[in-house]
């Protein structure tokens, strides 16, 4: 995961307005932006061909033959959207942007063109009339780009009367591109690295093991108490994976720090493992199945051999739906957890159960001085659940939140639950190359954290998603915004947790 | 040669043969297209959650989109407005016309006929709204193909030519009837002399015609939306 600097060259978009104000569209505003292709030594890697192949044009049409008809979910979207228009103001990257292709239905209908010209009778037959069209290199140039303008959010699919899911169409158009040569550089590198390494920065065990120790040593500064990262511990009951951000990344390793301390007061025996030292799934961004059950298996391989019986998800946002989810579908059944959590469970889930049943207790007032919103991602609020309560993972993390700091404030109820804006920088767009798109695309999120910055002087904006944190921080600077500090949920539950031995406590 | 009808007779007919051939084209053609939909894998369940947790939570969902349109709802106020006119008006029209089923008419569909007129206005303005929409707004004019307009003018052409069999030169009700149920059980009749009723039956036909091959089979599709028919585990 690149932890990105703010970019000097980026153009700062001119703030259109409120996000409720839709902007006239312009045609090919983003037409040039362009995230890296991936190297052919990349690519190799993951068993692709290494450069645009010559026959382009029919591997990509027998891809997407295949893709439709083994993804029922692809198909039916190809097939049922009327045009009726209700996505086209919904996307972030359309309301930062203006560009007419970056309305959801426009970015579906570079891929669906294509289906309807070579795969249906109306298509084929009649191809000006139903707006159906040959694959050619410009609209292979176009996959390319908006398809990497699309953080696969699913915000449209909320407002989609025929519940069409961009993000399948994205994925799908992604997973054609790298098989014809066309793979993305930033999240094809991110597969070989977990692939090779067990983890996206490539970091092996000894510096994993380096910085877990040199964490413990700092809390116990801090706190006074022999608070334990361990790793690869054989006695451990249960493993927890966390996105590889937080062990390194500001402000994500204060959440790290977090877990620690919750999990330590829990007195549950627990353990990081080297071999999966990464919650990511990049191959959920890519659309590529095996590659996604691969990095998967490594998880469920890990906690096999350190034999637990309870499986810990840290705070990732697509991590968190691809283990909720499809951990299952894929590399299921999970029989070896035990019967009390039979299923992955998400770090807010067993800090909220610790805090339900007294076995830890929270002092808000630790935390004075803070105001607090919460940045539900979009990952965790429209493709998982949590807690086997419905909207769980909405009121989860906010009750953890309001028991740690005294303020906590809602932005505005149309950008957060199931309606809550993307970051701009999910779906393998957090990378210096697309940082235009992604300054945009944070338009919306920054004009709702702005009405809650003027009239309640919040100065904290929470998330539990390494990616939404990294991008945040990146990114808000250049709306005005930085004074906000992004910060880690658990990094709250943490300070303002009641630590036994803890000097401050007595 | 004794066995070859006479000319005239099959062309007195044809109209019903093709009438039926197309309805039944219709019918099959949308089957098999829910059948391709339900045969294709589905290998990741991918639900939009917050999801029901229940079967009946499932059916509840799809039943709130399919009656109510509430996605749109969200999404856009004034789609909503034109699209449940529309719909619900096309509706109560399609059960008016029920009556040209039975020889003797159901009481049950009289209020059905008496209002039949508010229908057709409130089908003829929703379909007027999506129209206007798809002109006016830009967003919605960027991403219309030809056939987008034309399913709405003919939505509307058979609209207007209803309303014209019904107000001006009407056609005779029991042997449209008596052609209908023909054309339906394979006994054809001939049809009623009457230029708006070939015109609106023309039309008819093109519309059932084209409904398994275009968009307009999306109220099929919503079931089969893996987003919507999953439940969260």
């Amino acid at each position: 995961m690149n932890d990105s600097q703010p970019v000097a060259a980026a153009e700062v978009p001119s703030v259109v307005g409120r996000y409720r104000v839709i902007p006239l569209i312009r045609e090919g505003a983003m037409s040039n932006e362009h995230s890296a292709v991936a190297d052919a030594s990349v690519q190799q890697q993951l068993k692709l061909p290494g450069t645009l192949v010559e026959d382009w044009h029919d591997r990509a049409i027998a891809r997407l033959g295949e893709l439709v008809a083994s993804r029922r979910g692809l198909r039916v979207f190809l097939d049922t959207c009327t045009k009726c228009g209700a996505c086209t103001d919904k996307c972030h990257y359309f309301l930062g942007t203006h560009d007419a292709r970056n309305m959801p239905v426009a970015r579906q209908d570079l891929l669906r063109s294509v289906y309807r010209r070579y795969f249906t009778f109306a298509g084929r037959f009649f191809p000006w009339l139903v707006g159906a069209r040959k694959l050619d290199k410009a609209l292979l140039q176009d996959w390319y780009n908006y398809f990497h303008q699309c953080s696969e959010c699913r915000r449209c699919t909320v407002f989609c009367p025929k519940g069409i899911d961009t993000s399948e169409v994205t994925m799908a158009g992604r997973e054609i591109l790298a098989s014809v040569g066309l793979g993305q550089q930033y999240s094809q590198e991110i597969i070989t690295k977990v692939n090779s390494i067990g983890n996206n920065l490539g970091m092996k065990a000894p510096a994993l093991a380096h910085v877990l120790e040199s964490l413990e040593e700092d809390i116990l500064e801090e706190t006074g108490v022999p608070v334990r990262l361990p790793l690869d511990d054989p006695d451990a009951d249960m493993l927890v994976v966390t996105p590889s951000a937080d062990f390194f990344a500001e402000p994500h390793v204060d959440g790290l720090i977090g877990y620690a301390k919750v999990l330590h007061q829990s007195g549950i025996r627990w353990t990081f493992s080297s071999a999966a030292s990464e919650a990511a799934n990049f191959a959920l961004f890519t659309g590529q199945h095996d590659h996604m059950r691969d990095i998967a298996l490594r998880i469920r391989n890990a906690a096999v051999e350190l034999n637990v019986s309870r499986l810990v998800i840290g705070e990732c946002g697509h991590a968190w739906r691809v283990a909720y989810s499809f951990l299952d579908a894929l590399v299921g059944p999970m029989n070896f957890l035990e019967a009390a959590h039979p299923r992955a469970q998400h770090i807010c889930e067993l800090t909220h159960e610790l805090l339900e049943s007294g076995v830890i207790r929270l002092d808000a007032e630790r935390n004075r001085g803070k105001v607090v919103t919460y940045h539900d991602s979009c990952n965790v609020a429209r493709g998982a659940g949590m807690g086997n309560i419905k909207g769980g993972q909405f009121t989860i993390p906010r009750e953890l939140l309001v028991a740690s700091v005294p303020q906590v404030i809602d932005m505005s109820r149309d950008t957060t639950h199931q309606r809550t804006f993307c970051c701009g920088g999910g779906g393998g767009l957090l990378t210096d190359d697309l940082m235009n798109v992604r300054i945009k695309g944070a338009l919306p999120r920054a004009q709702a954290l702005r009405e809650v910055v003027t009239s309640h002087q919040v100065t904290h904006l929470v998330a539990i998603c390494a990616i939404c944190k990294t991008q945040l921080s990146a990114v808000l600077p250049h709306h005005d915004l930085a004074n906000v500090q992004v910060t880690s949920l658990h990094q709250l539950v943490g300070d303002a947790l009641l630590l036994d031995g803890n000097k401050a406590n007595t | 040669m004794p066995d070859c009808p006479n000319p005239p007779v099959v062309s007195e007919l044809l109209p019903g043969i093709l009438f039926a051939l197309v309805f039944y084209w219709a019918l099959i053609a949308t089957f098999y297209r829910a059948f391709i939909w339900k045969r294709t894998a589905s290998p990741l369940p991918i639900p939009l959650t917050p999801a029901p947790q229940s079967r009946a939570g499932v059916v509840g969902r799809l039943l709130l989109e399919l009656v109510l349109f509430r996605s749109l709802a969200r999404a856009s106020l004034i789609t909503w407005v034109g699209s449940i006119l529309f719909h619900y008006g096309l509706l109560w029209l399609l059960i008016m016309h029920l009556r040209l089923l039975f020889p003797q008419l159901p009481l049950a569909l009289l209020p059905f006929i008496q209002f039949s007129g508010w229908a057709l206005l409130a089908m003829m303005s929703g379909l007027l709204i999506l129209l206007l929409r798809r002109c006016l707004v830009d967003r919605v004019r960027y991403i219309s193909s030809p056939s987008d307009y034309l399913h709405l003018l003919l939505l509307m052409a058979i609209g207007i030519t209803g309303a014209l069999i019904k107000r001006h030169w009407p056609a005779d009700l029991y042997s449209t009837g008596e052609f209908l149920r023909g054309a339906l059980t394979a006994q054809w009749q001939s049809l009623p002399d009457s230029a708006s009723l070939m015109v609106h039956l023309a039309l008819v036909s093109v519309l059932m015609l084209i409904f398994p091959v275009s968009k307009l089979i999306h109220g099929i599709g919503i079931v089969f939306s893996p987003t919507w028919n999953q439940r969260e585990r």
